[in-house]
């Protein structure tokens, strides 16, 4: 227990007779990238929802660095330390690269509620927008706006995001999709890096990047977690293959 | 950005200009038209602050322009007639003071925001618009009800509240305090817009579910939002209860809240003085369409029609082409 930061207990949620989550158990490892695969609609968005509290489960528990968190909103989910990135991009469009980043650094230093000192002489919070900047290779972009962005830039700007609220848990929802080589690559090696301050629960259909990056996968399909283990034994095992890999991996 | 700060201060100046005009062609008629202009501009300043800029569509700001006029109007009222307001829990007498009305008008109109906000902020979009314009009508009807205070017929305070050491009745004494109520509103709104807040309640706007996934709390970002423009909507109440010496229900009634609201559309949304040159425009219509029409609201209905559908972002950004095309 004492080396699991997250632990979810049978987490389920049904819309009508239909189980989207059904007793799902999974924790996650500090020092750790745990991959969720599975084939589309399977419920791990849905899951995701589930552990930052924007879908109310059915029944189940989730434990952060051994605190309850289950009763708690979403805000006070991600205040704690508990931060996403969504699989569609959701970033404030009309909002530059660097103001998306330092709204997502107000709460942690606490500046919400700063009502008449101007954000743009905050050299605090320029000086640290701009270090995340750098770590998603995004710094020659900070003053462009968000709704001019690439996909890829969109993908790299929701990461920095999450980067910004410094959690004690990351949530990706398939931060790699739409990148091109060397974005993918920026984000395996920034991963690698981040994962030994917080560990990272990773939704990825990208294969080759779940497999250079994980530690562990867990294999959903329709709702359930069907296996759990180390890349190579997820590889070798035969309901995996059946379900979501396919024979030719 | 750079041009609509260059427009900015051409209104500065025209502001400042009207009363020296007024001197010289004698016509303080202008000067008071233009008062009304200013007070009816802050009265949008506020509504922007929580529309424009944080994407809440209050149908229900007519209970707070209402709520200051009628403060003022109750304070002043038992000032001059000497009554006592109320002698339970504590005596309380009017007052024809504008330096103690102002505070009482600021409180009250913030404490009528904040139990509305509490209450309708739980919800969004047409139900919010509706919640919003429930309360209005509500406070409404209890001015008709309230023969107290006029009931129907309104409230009228014969002479305008005082301020120290200058005469209100003077038109240009009290264009330039509406002047300052004007400049510290926009002087206010300036500096939460580019603010650490402003950052937040903007972005609430385009993407709530995004701010609350970095942890803000959205909710109490939205209240404080709504609950600063009620008040600089309010302290507009005031200012037009003295302009007038007089007040009734009509300032309370879902029209006033639908012409703040066409004050920010006209001008632009989301723009500093975008409300202020709303109003000068839609009084400037009605001083002018008028003459020839009751119905000149027919013609406005056309003009915001037009401009919905092709200059969405005010009267202010077709001087902002001009300019940028002549540069």
């Amino acid at each position: 227990m004492k080396n699991k930061i997250l632990n979810i207990k049978s987490l389920s949620k049904s819309y009508g007779a239909f189980k989207v989550t059904d007793e799902i158990t999974i924790d996650l490892h500090f020092d750790e990238i745990h991959a969720l695969i599975g084939p589309n609609g399977a419920g791990k968005s849905t899951l995701i929802k589930q552990i930052v509290g924007s879908v109310k489960h059915d029944i189940g528990s989730i434990i952060l660095d051994q605190e309850d968190i289950t009763d708690l909103t979403d805000i006070e989910r991600a205040k704690i330390g508990i931060s996403r990135t969504f699989q569609v991009s959701s970033i404030i469009p009309q909002f530059s690269a660097i103001d998306n980043i330092i709204l997502s650094l107000l709460d942690k230093s606490n500046k919400t509620f700063q009502l008449f000192k101007s954000v743009k002489n905050n050299k605090e919070l320029y000086l640290n927008a701009k270090k995340i900047l750098r770590e998603i290779e995004l710094q020659e972009k900070s003053d462009v706006s968000a709704s001019d962005l690439s996909h890829g830039d969109r993908r790299k700007l929701e990461v920095g995001l999450a980067l910004a609220m410094d959690p004690k848990v990351f949530l990706f929802d398939e931060p790699m999709a739409g990148l091109d080589e060397s974005g993918t690559n920026m984000m395996i090696n920034l991963f690698k890096k981040i994962k030994s301050n917080s560990p990272i629960l990773l939704i990825e259909h990208d294969m080759d990047a779940v497999f250079a990056l994980a530690d562990r996968v867990s294999v959903i399909n329709y709702g359930k977690i069907v296996a759990t283990g180390t890349v190579d034994e997820i590889r070798q095992n035969e309901l995996v293959r059946d379900v979501y890999l396919g024979y030719e991996i | 950005m750079i041009i609509e700060k260059f427009l900015n201060k051409w209104i500065l100046f025209f502001l400042l200009l009207i009363p020296i005009l007024g001197f010289v062609l004698e016509e303080p008629y202008y000067i008071t038209l233009t008062t009304k202009v200013i007070i009816l501009g802050i009265a949008g300043i506020g509504l922007n602050l929580a529309l424009g800029y944080c994407g809440l569509i209050s149908f229900g700001h007519a209970a707070f322009f209402g709520l200051g006029g009628y403060v003022t109007g109750i304070l002043s009222f038992h000032a001059l007639n000497s009554e006592l307001m109320f002698s339970w829990p504590f005596i309380a007498s009017g007052s024809s003071n504008m330096l103690v009305i102002w505070p009482i008008v600021i409180i009250t109109s913030a404490l009528l925001s904040f139990i509305i906000g509490v209450l309708s902020l739980r919800t969004t979009g047409v139900y919010f618009i509706m919640i919003t314009l429930a309360f209005a009508q509500m406070l409404y009807f209890f001015a008709i009800s309230w023969p107290n205070y006029g009931g129907e017929d309104g409230l009228s305070i014969y002479m305008r509240n005082s301020f120290p050491m200058v005469n209100t009745m003077d038109p240009t004494t009290f264009y330039m305090i509406c002047l300052f109520w004007l400049l510290l509103a926009v002087f206010i709104s300036a500096k939460l817009i580019n603010s650490s807040f402003g950052m937040a309640f903007q972005a609430v706007k385009q993407n709530e579910e995004r701010v609350k996934s970095v942890g803000i709390e959205t909710f109490k970002v939205k209240l404080l939002v709504f609950i600063i423009s009620g008040t600089i909507t309010g302290l507009a109440g005031s200012l037009y209860t003295d302009l007038n010496r007089f007040v009734s229900p009509s300032v309370l009634n879902w029209q006033m809240s639908g012409e703040i609201m066409v004050f920010v559309i006209l001008g632009g949304i989301a723009r500093l003085y975008g409300p202020l040159v709303g109003a000068a425009f839609f009084i400037v219509l009605e001083q002018t369409l008028g003459v020839y029409t009751e119905n000149w609201q027919f013609w406005l209905g056309l003009i915001l029609i037009l401009e919905i559908l092709y200059v969405r972002s005010g009267i202010l950004s077709l001087f902002e082409k001009k300019l940028k095309y002549e540069k």
